[in-house]
């Protein structure tokens, strides 16, 4: 008897990747229970987790956290105890999922032994982040309601298209990020009663570039036909890098392994999915994370989920060597992974530069026949763009969109039968488009 | 329109904001929307421009807007970008926005995108107060002049600027002045008026806002008719209003309104302008540190060891302390617009703050549509029932 096959063909070298997380909370709990320094942190694309794994300090991530607890189905208990201390049900349900842990781990004396995951023990301070949405930064504020840790918020410039190019903004938007960090390693030093090593901060802003360099390679790959890894695989992986969930030189290791296992794929034109690929899809943007078993509906009708999520890619390298000062490193790959579209953009005539315009590079680059967007009840900064952005995927590329409406912790939100409805007759315009692509001298 | 005088005139212009700013671009002026709080409006009067602000209309079905921006995002935007897609703001010759909040500052780039304005400049104001937060500002203010100049033909001089200052910080003192006349009880302008005011100032160049809170001064002062007496004194806090309906909702109640802690409202005008030697660096300051929205992140003990959440909310909220003291008030309405989230996080810490001060107050949230505002009445219906019994 042959062994029936999954629809997508997972990565091997994706699960030691995933399991990265893991580890990131069992470190946390066990540097608390050491009484070693444990930070919540706010995704900060590289601008303040090497400087705390510098000083040592153990990091977590409640949004991440939102997602467990949603995952895990503890979500909706938080969600009262949020609502019941007075936090408006419509603002990010990661947010109100993380303020109604703290009520009632503040209320237990300690983790609540409902929480998924071993919990998140009580922070020994708080980085907040100015990057991408308003409540990575008031919803760290609120917290101070329930505990007295320090809070810290990272800025991250963040300029229109035109006047981040015009002379001396990119400069002088460095030198910004340069002495905010500055301040922050102060503000830690002081904190912790010790000096942060430079020479460490330096090994690791290092080891960061390095890593998210193969991160990047992996995929360019998937560039290939037939797609070699699939958007689950990424979404499983990307936490490695986005959370720096472990020593960034030992995941870099571990994508460079991906980078191999993929590579053989693409030489070999192995495909992602276990049927052929009819269709190449991008998605945009938190996935349904409760519902993952859509994409193997839709694998198995030859859906091939090539690219997604700009927010979660690493930037494109660029050159740093001359820069000596680590913290300039940083500030440098940061504003770059943010703005790094910019001149493109520019060009294009696209004012939108992050999270808009490298779509369109994505959606040519990786020959993609639609977009599914997937627009969140309670995540306005993964929803403002999704509409934008199918327009301008259709007027430029003739590419077109599906919508699919869901939430970050409301799972019911999502209706997996009703998409995939949707999903049938969207194959019709797919085809359709090709058909139009090709008319007008597309190369896909 | 020109022979209204006062209150009169505020209305007209309320009702009909465009008119004047028409007339004047008719006559050769620059007119240059803004949106939110923060793009300094001194810089482009020292230029001889028009400022003139980006306002939604909650009486306007949303619907060109739904093509570039969704739903779930805040409504009062989705208004204006509305507004904007159906060529009412078309008689501007550009826009400024900065980064108030998130979703102000990626709706900038969609407004760039469809509306395709002449001019437009976008503000990339920062989240925190700190020296080097304003040491940037200060730098982002002086790009913004650079394209104005381009836009206008001409310099921002040192004196020009100065000048403005003076000119706006002139209104600033007028508007306390009116607010003033809030203090005494029944208040000898109601709520409806004062915002229909604010509105007018953000209408018209400031030397003829001036002029008209001049008017009204001198009316009000005098007046014989005043607003009836009333049994609560009420402070609004929270996200934009710019429109009188739901204070005519709450002021058609036992109610006045005296106080208001919000950005067409006391936010926009209260703090002044510092003379610096070199402009920019007053202008800097106060648009990022003394404006008192919540966009910006403030703490005190900024750095330290320890979170103490007493004084943060004293550093953070004070003033309202002040306003609740000199304009007697006896209760609080907190509201948002549905999916704001720079007030929503700061709902229960704002709560915090009056409960210690023994001031009740009750949180509505809206979704900025006239239809919307008939629910609302029986909640302030109770609350002030509550206050009644207090
Ligand atoms: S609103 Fe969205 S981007 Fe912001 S913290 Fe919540 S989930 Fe993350
Ligand atoms: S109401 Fe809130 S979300 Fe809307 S523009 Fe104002 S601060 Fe931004």
């Amino acid at each position: 008897m042959t062994e029936k096959k999954r629809p997508i063909n997972r990565l091997k070298s994706m699960y030691p990747l995933r399991g990265l997380i893991d580890g990131m909370y069992r470190q946390g709990l066990s540097a608390a229970a050491e009484g070693k320094p444990v930070a919540w942190c706010m995704v900060n694309w590289w601008q303040g987790d090497p400087i705390l794994k510098a000083m040592d300090v153990a990091t977590i991530y409640p949004e991440d956290y939102g997602a467990v607890c949603a995952a895990f189905g503890a979500a909706q208990g938080y969600l009262e105890r949020s609502a019941a201390d007075g936090f408006p049900s419509h603002m990010c349900g990661y947010a109100r999922n993380c303020l109604g842990y703290t009520g009632r781990m503040m209320d237990a004396g300690g983790i609540p032994e409902e929480a998924p995951m071993g919990g998140m023990p009580r922070p020994t301070l708080l980085l907040g982040s100015g990057s991408l949405c308003d409540a990575r930064y008031k919803w760290f504020q609120s917290l101070g309601r329930y505990f007295d840790a320090p809070l810290w918020v990272l800025e991250l410039p963040h300029p229109g298209v035109k006047e981040g190019l015009t002379p001396g903004a990119h400069e002088t938007n460095i030198s910004f990020i340069v002495a905010q960090l500055g301040e922050f390693v102060t503000f830690l030093e002081n904190l912790l009663g010790k000096k942060m090593n430079r020479d460490r901060l330096d090994e690791i802003t290092t080891d960061t570039v390095e890593m998210n360099n193969w991160w990047h390679k992996v995929n360019e790959l998937r560039r290939a036909r037939p797609g070699p890894m699939h958007s689950r695989d990424f979404w499983s992986s990307m936490p490695a890098s986005l959370y720096m969930a472990a020593d960034p030189g030992q995941t870099a290791g571990l994508y460079r392994r991906m980078y191999d296992e993929i590579k053989e794929r693409v030489d070999n034109k192995v495909s992602a999915i276990n049927t052929t690929e009819k269709y190449r899809l991008a998605f945009l943007e938190l996935p349904p994370w409760h519902s993952l078993g859509f994409f193997d509906k839709l694998a198995e009708r030859g859906w091939n989920f090539v690219i997604e999520s700009w927010a979660y890619h690493p930037p494109r390298p660029i050159d740093l060597n001359g820069v000596t000062d680590p913290l300039e490193r940083l500030a440098r790959y940061s504003y770059h992974w943010l703005t790094g579209y910019y001149r493109q953009a520019y060009d294009a005539g696209e004012w939108w530069g992050y999270f808009a315009y490298p779509y369109l590079e994505y959606v040519r680059d990786y020959q993609c026949d639609g977009v599914v967007l997937h627009p969140l009840l309670s995540c306005r900064t993964a929803t403002n763009h999704l509409t934008l952005v199918a327009d301008r995927l259709m007027k430029k590329l003739k590419v077109p969109s599906l919508v699919i409406e869901g939430d970050i912790v409301d799972l019911k939100l999502f209706d997996p039968a009703g998409a995939l409805t949707k999903a049938e007759t969207f194959e019709e315009t797919m085809d359709h488009y090709k058909k139009v692509r090709k008319e007008a001298g597309f190369s896909w | 329109m020109a022979e209204e005088k006062g209150l009169a005139r505020a209305r007209a212009v309320y009702r009909n904001r465009r008119h004047r700013a028409e007339e004047l671009k008719a006559a050769g002026k620059k007119v240059i929307g803004y949106l939110c709080a923060y793009p300094p409006l001194e810089m482009m009067t020292a230029l001889d421009i028009v400022p003139f602000r980006l306002l939604g209309d909650i009486n306007e079905p949303i619907s060109k807007a739904d093509s570039c921006l969704p739903s779930v995002v805040c409504p009062f935007i989705r208004s204006t970008l509305d507004l904007g897609l159906k060529q009412r703001y078309e008689f501007l010759d550009g826009v400024v926005m900065a980064h108030s909040c998130d979703v102000a500052e990626k709706t900038a780039h969609i407004w760039n995108i469809y509306l395709k304005p002449d001019y437009f400049h976008f503000i990339d104001t920062p989240h925190t107060a700190g020296p080097s937060a304003v040491a940037q500002h200060r730098g982002l203010l002086a790009a913004f002049g650079k394209t104005l100049e381009e836009l206008a033909g001409k310099k921002i001089t040192t004196r020009s600027l100065k000048e403005a200052i003076k000119l706006h910080n002139r209104q600033r003192a007028l508007v306390r002045q009116l607010y003033s006349f809030r203090k005494p009880d029944p208040p000898l302008i109601s709520g409806v008026e004062t915002l229909q005011v604010m509105v007018a100032l953000m209408s018209l160049p400031v030397t003829e806002g001036n002029e008209l809170l001049e008017e009204v001064i001198n009316e009000v002062s005098r007046r014989q008719d005043s607003p009836p007496q009333k049994k609560a004194r009420l402070l609004v806090w929270g996200s934009i209003l710019d429109n009188t309906s739901l204070i005519e909702m709450m002021e058609g109640l036992d109610a006045s309104l005296v106080m208001d802690d919000t950005c067409v409202g006391s936010r926009f005008f209260w703090p002044d302008v510092e003379l610096t030697e070199d402009p920019l660096d007053g202008l800097a300051r106060r648009y990022l540190v003394d404006v008192k929205c919540p966009r910006t992140f403030r703490q005190t003990n900024d750095g330290g060891k320890t979170k103490d959440y007493r004084a943060d909310l004293e550093a953070r909220f004070g003033y309202l302390k002040e306003y609740a003291r000199d304009w007697n008030v006896q209760g609080v309405v907190l509201q948002s617009l549905r999916y704001c989230d720079i007030h929503g996080y700061e709902v229960p810490q704002v709560k915090d703050y009056l409960k210690g001060l023994g001031l009740p107050s009750i949180y509505i949230e809206h979704d900025y549509q006239q239809t919307a505002m008939a629910p609302l009445k029986t909640r302030i219906q109770a609350f002030l029932e509550i206050l009644d019994r207090g």
